[in-house]
């Protein structure tokens, strides 16, 4: 019986023992806690001479739409769904959380985490909050859906509208175009 | 046995991370996360770079604390895990030097930078040479003239703290932040390898 094939992402691990670094499908990759995430994103949030949070999103943008693309261009990765499919499986496969996109659009988008790195990691450190703190994953939807649609990065703009942090069930973000 | 460092490092290097159903990594009694090091560097490289000169140090303080707690909580999970009771525990016959040498196997094979304690005066001071580390990649031709390695130097000084600083403190409230380090070298600087300082604070 003829069955549908979903598309599957492919990690490729490679480590160089003369320099001791490892590689994921090419990209120069290093394992961190969520120490060191949380504490990033509490810089972010709490730094007073830039803006740290707009910092972090557009640092992650930039990070991985780079690898996204490099993935989708190496694999030959083209449709819409094919896309979506490989950047939640990314997400979850570096251990970011598990990311759902709701539907996504030209001129707007909306993304679930069920579960979320920095928002579990955040309540493991410090316990809940009410304001948001997941600044890098801003970045990573604003990134995917750059890609979906075809367009250079800074596009979107990304709110978190619910939070794991603050205690909901998910967090739910919103991307639109500006 | 002493620490048979390339061991340590063929053995741990071996090892495949990646999320579970829920996308994520529990292990070692923290959170993982495998990202690319291009955004770790971004995010330390535009900070330190955007800031007024005299926000500088504060700026690089929070990069440095959020390794040097990274470091401490990590490296504690890393030392009584499963994977360092088979492989390096064997090893260890001097507590808690062998172990620091062993913590210092398992940063190389890890990727945070390719480093060793060439230095070691129990209790009080250490020095560590990295001759390979991502956060150098910042500087692509010529010197800079702002060392970039703020993981290491957050890592060294919390090796030191888990060695010396008293029995381990999950709230951090204590044992954390007894030790400092200091960069004194930097390949991204032009020296040949990185050199970390790390003394009582």
């Amino acid at each position: 019986m003829a069955r549908f094939i979903e598309t599957e992402l492919t990690l490729d691990h490679q480590y160089d023992p003369k320099t001791s670094r490892h590689y994921l499908n090419n990209q120069l990759s290093v394992l961190h806690c969520h120490h060191y995430a949380t504490l990033y994103s509490q810089l972010a949030d709490d730094v007073e001479f830039v803006d740290g949070k707009k910092l972090l999103a557009d640092v992650a943008e930039d990070t991985f739409y780079s690898v996204l693309q490099e993935y989708f261009d190496a694999n030959s990765i083209v449709t819409v769904n094919d896309k979506i499919s490989i950047a939640e499986q990314y997400f979850a496969a570096t251990g970011l959380g598990q990311m759902n996109v709701v539907y996504l659009g030209h001129e707007s988008a909306e993304v679930e985490l069920v579960h979320s790195h920095v928002d579990e990691g955040w309540i493991k450190k410090w316990g809940k909050r009410q304001a948001p703190v997941n600044f890098i994953t801003q970045g990573y939807i604003a990134a995917l859906v750059s890609l979906v649609n075809n367009k250079s990065t800074k596009n979107y703009q990304v709110i978190e509208e619910e939070s794991i942090v603050s205690g909901a069930k998910r967090s739910l973000f919103k991307a639109v175009l500006q | 046995m002493a620490i048979n460092r390339s061991k340590i490092i063929d053995d741990m290097s071996k090892i495949k991370i990646i999320g579970n159903d829920e996308g994520l990594v529990p292990a070692f009694n923290v959170f993982i996360t495998q990202l690319p090091a291009a955004f770790w560097n971004s995010f330390a490289d535009r900070l330190t770079n955007m800031v007024q000169p005299e926000l500088l140090e504060p700026a690089e303080y929070l990069l440095v604390n959020a390794a040097h707690e990274c470091g401490y909580h990590t490296g504690y999970g890393i030392i009584t895990s499963e994977e360092w009771n088979a492989v390096v525990q064997p090893m260890v016959e001097k507590v808690p030097e062998d172990i620091l040498y062993g913590a210092y196997a398992i940063l190389t094979a890890w990727g945070w930078g390719k480093a060793e304690i060439v230095e070691l005066i129990p209790g009080k001071k250490k020095v560590v040479r990295a001759y390979d580390y991502y956060e150098s990649d910042v500087v692509k031709y010529g010197k800079s003239g702002k060392k970039s390695a703020y993981m290491l130097r957050g890592v060294c000084a919390a090796f030191m703290d888990l060695a010396y600083g008293g029995q381990y403190d999950s709230t951090g409230k204590t044992g954390l932040h007894t030790f400092k380090c200091e960069q004194v070298k930097g390949i991204e600087c032009g020296d040949p390898y990185g050199e970390f300082v790390v003394t009582k604070a």
